[in-house]
Formats: C-alpha cells, sequence, structure tokens
C-alpha cells in the first residue's frame, strides 16, 4: 500500500480542524495540523506535503506569510488553497500575486473541499 | 530594649498628625495586602475555570464532529446521533456548561454551509437549546434579548419573526439591529418589510450591514421599495435609496423625482445621487429650473450628475452659472462646458486658470 498524501491543515479554528482532519483521513490523507502560521511553516518544512490548506487570519504568522514563505523561501510549488471570509476579497488578491492555488470563502461546505483536494491531487 | 523604650515614648510624644498618617498607613498597607489576595485567588479561579472550560470544549467539538459524521440520508436522526443528543440534553441544564455547549456550535456553523451546517442547526433545536434561546427574548436585559436574537440568526431559527418583531422600536440599538439582521438574515428582502413601521433612525453602519446581507443573499425576488421611500423616517428613505441605486430601480422613477422636494436635504442629495445613478434624464430639467433655490451641496451633486447626462441644450444653463461664486460649481461647469463643445474648450480652459489664479 502507498503512503497517504500528506495535507497540511493551518487554521486556528479547533472544531473545524478537528471536522475537516476527520473527513479529509477519511479519503485517505494524512493530516498535519497547525493552529497558527508558524507552526505551518515548521511543518511544512519538516513534512514537504502535497498540498497546503491555509485560513488568511491566523495568530502569528498569517496566511498570506505561509504562502510567501512556501513560494519565495522554499520554492516549492505545492498547491495551497486558501481560506477566506467575506470581505476579504482583497487580501484573497494578494494571495494568488503570491501563488496561491486556490480559495474558498467561509462558510464553505466539507464536501466541495474534498472535491477541490481531489482534484488537485490526482 | 532602650532604643525600642525610646521609639515608644517618642511616638507617644509625637504629634496627632504624625499618629493619624501612622494609622492610615498601617490601614492602608492591610487593604494593599487583602487586595494582593483577593486578586491572586480570583487569577487562580479564572485559570481553573479556563481550564474546566478548554476540557469541555474539547469534549464537546469532539462529540460535534463524531455526531456530524454519524447521519445517514435513511433518518432524520441516526441511532449514534440520539445517543449523543441525549448525552449532550443532559449538560445543558447546567448554564455553564451550557454556554460552552452554544459557543462550539457556533464555532463551526460560522465557518461551515451545506448539510452539515444545516445539521448543525436541527442539532441546536433537538437538544432544546431553542427554549432557552427564546426565553432570553424575555429578559428584562437588553444585552440577553440581543444574544438571545443573535442566537436564533446564526442557528437560522425560522418561524418566531412575530416574536422577534416586538422588539423592532426597542429602547437600545443593539436590540433594533440583532431584530434587523435577523430579518434580513432569514427572510432577505421579504425581512426589510420592518421598515413600514419603524420609526428609529437607522444608522449608516447598520444600513451597511442590511446591505451586505442581501448582496450575499443573493435574493432574486427584490422588495417593492416604494412605500419606503415614502416613510416619515428619514433614515429609511435614505437606506431605500441606496437600494433603488444598487438594485437599479427603475420602476420608482416617480416617487424618486417627487422626493427633490423632500424636506431633509440628506435626502434630497442622496435623491439626486440616486437619480444621476439611473439617468433619469426628467429630474436634469426640474433641477435645471430650481438650481438657484438649492442648496450648495445639492447644486454640486446635481453637476456631478450632468457630468455624465449633458446635452448641447444645456448650454445655456452652464454658461449662466460660468462665473458661480464656488469654486467647485464653476469648475464643475467648465468641465461639463468643455465636454459638451470640445472647439471652444481652450476658451474654457483659460477662465478655468483665471479662476485658479484669482
Amino acid at each position: 500500500m502507498s503512503n497517504p498524501k500528506k495535507i497540511v491543515l493551518a487554521e486556528d479554528n479547533s472544531v473545524l480542524s478537528l471536522l475537516l482532519k476527520f473527513r479529509l483521513e477519511k479519503e485517505g490523507y494524512k493530516l498535519l495540523i497547525a493552529v497558527d502560521g508558524k507552526q505551518a511553516i515548521e511543518l511544512i518544512e519538516e513534512h514537504d506535503p502535497e498540498l497546503i490548506l491555509t485560513d488568511i487570519m491566523m495568530p502569528f504568522v498569517s496566511g498570506l506569510e505561509v504562502i510567501s514563505h512556501v513560494r519565495n523561501k522554499l520554492n516549492l510549488q505545492t498547491p495551497i488553497i486558501v481560506f477566506s471570509s467575506a470581505g476579504q476579497e482583497e487580501i484573497v488578491l494578494k494571495a494568488f500575486d503570491l501563488g496561491a492555488t486556490d480559495f474558498m470563502s467561509k462558510p464553505f461546505s466539507p464536501h466541495e473541499l474534498v472535491i477541490r483536494v481531489k482534484r488537485l491531487l490526482i | 530594649m532602650n532604643e525600642n523604650l525610646h521609639l515608644l515614648e517618642s511616638s507617644n510624644d509625637s504629634s496627632p498628625i504624625i499618629v493619624l498618617s501612622w494609622w492610615l498607613s498601617g490601614i492602608f498597607f492591610l487593604i494593599i495586602v487583602l487586595l494582593i489576595l483577593y486578586v491572586k485567588r480570583l487569577r487562580n479561579h479564572l485559570r481553573v475555570n479556563a481550564k474546566i472550560e478548554a476540557k469541555y470544549q474539547e469534549e464537546y467539538e469532539s462529540c460535534l464532529v463524531t455526531y456530524l459524521y454519524s447521519g445517514n440520508e435513511e433518518e432524520a436522526f441516526s441511532p449514534e446521533q440520539l445517543l449523543i443528543i441525549s448525552e449532550l440534553k443532559e449538560s445543558i441544564v447546567d448554564p455553564f456548561k451550557r454556554k460552552i455547549i452554544i459557543s462550539t456550535l457556533l464555532k463551526l456553523r460560522n465557518e461551515i454551509s451545506g448539510e452539515m451546517g444545516e445539521s448543525i442547526d436541527k442539532l441546536f433545536v433537538k437538544m432544546g437549546l431553542l427554549r432557552y434561546s427564546l426565553a432570553k427574548l424575555r429578559d428584562k436585559k437588553w444585552d440577553v434579548i440581543a444574544i438571545g436574537i443573535r442566537e436564533l440568526t446564526q442557528f437560522k431559527i425560522m418561524g418566531v419573526n412575530k416574536l422577534i418583531l416586538n422588539n423592532i422600536n426597542h429602547p437600545t440599538k443593539e436590540v433594533r439591529k440583532e431584530m434587523q439582521l435577523y430579518l434580513v438574515h432569514l427572510y432577505a428582502f421579504k425581512g426589510l418589510e420592518f421598515l413600514n413601521v419603524l420609526e428609529t433612525p437607522l444608522s449608516e453602519w447598520d444600513q451597511i450591514q442590511l446591505l451586505e446581507i442581501l448582496q450575499l443573499n443573493n435574493d432574486s425576488q427584490i422588495a417593492d421599495i416604494k412605500p419606503w421611500l415614502k416613510s416619515s423616517n428619514d433614515s429609511v428613505v435614505n437606506f431605500t435609496l441606496k437600494l433603488a441605486k444598487l438594485y437599479n430601480q427603475f420602476e420608482a422613477k416617480d416617487e424618486l423625482i417627487k422626493l427633490l422636494n423632500h424636506k431633509s436635504e440628506e435626502v434630497r442629495i442622496n435623491t439626486i445621487s440616486a437619480l444621476s445613478h439611473l439617468n433619469i434624464l426628467e429630474a436634469k430639467n426640474i433641477l435645471k429650473n430650481s438650481f438657484n433655490e438649492r442648496s450648495l451641496e445639492e447644486q454640486i451633486t446635481f453637476l456631478k450628475m450632468m457630468e455624465n447626462v449633458h446635452e448641447n441644450s444645456d448650454k445655456p444653463f452652464l454658461l449662466e452659472h460660468m462665473h458661480h461664486e464656488n469654486f467647485e460649481i464653476k469648475s464643475l461647469v467648465m468641465e461639463i462646458l468643455k465636454s459638451i463643445n470640445f472647439e471652444e474648450s481652450d476658451l474654457y480652459e483659460v477662465e478655468t486658470k483665471k479662476t485658479i489664479t484669482a
């Protein structure tokens, strides 16, 4: 059996992280959870995941800084899906400028997220 | 020993003010010590409470996630879900645990949509939390009422709008705001019917929030805005003018033109702006004829409107106001003249320069 694909999830909402972890692990992925951007960067550097899911607003290091670090410092082309809230449209554009692959506006459907994850990890 | 005796004697001999200050110092010192002990105890109590809260929160988060993944398509609630609900029902009797459960549900409800979101709403009702939210609406404290309405909004509890509408003219603006958000969140344009009876002012911030919710709702059934344009509440009229602009309400043309003679200057200015946005040319002649009777702000807004809807026939009117005493008006007039008659633009350019250097 091949190794499960690794996904780093950077999200400060513990219950949402738990829900997504449950759902994506059921689909056969390995989830690495970070509660802030700083932890997310550490996990990305350590595990080199196949996909990154990140919220924009997080304590210490924001989602934008995570994208910038991955694209400019680590020079990785790992797909990144950004979670944004209503009213963060301009930040989403910045995220795309920095190299985000896709975005989902909160509140989002976990089923839709799974479809997007599967599409990116074919 | 002798030294101590000497100190005691000297203190007895000292003046009453010094004795009093010694006493006061002692009392203050005691108060400070007691306060430090109280703060320390309070801090420990809060820490213990935070630990207990975190423990329960973790437990309820895991319960909630398990509940969401235990559903099946055949039944409204699967046996596993019913088991979780009965466990949670026991906890909600305790106000401390109830508060944690509600905050856990909201923490997830605000982030997810679709079937899972709806499943959380069902859980809220099935657990009996709706009863507690409705009880909050009858509370004497305004903040409790506001929280109750907000819970009903966040869990999308429909059918209690009549109960909530009782607070339409509540003396506290926070309660009124929550009531308005509930109605518009859940009923979109239909929810705006509260504008028919609103007597209190609708603040600018309230208006922005309502417009944002309406836009997120994507409701294609836009309400008839005409009655609100006739409201005696100026803030309702101003809000409706924003709706007219945002949703291109040409149908309300006649009511909009009537508002050009409204008693409030703010309403008149917003009306000119809405008419300009909708390109209603009929309004141009009315405003041209009453230009001199209007306030400076109205005149400027009208000329800004004319920038987009000018014609050759407007030239005499514009020439009449080319030497207006207000710089902004003069400059707008010349700009419009320049775009009407490009050949004569050099002449207006010279006039503009003269105005600036004057």
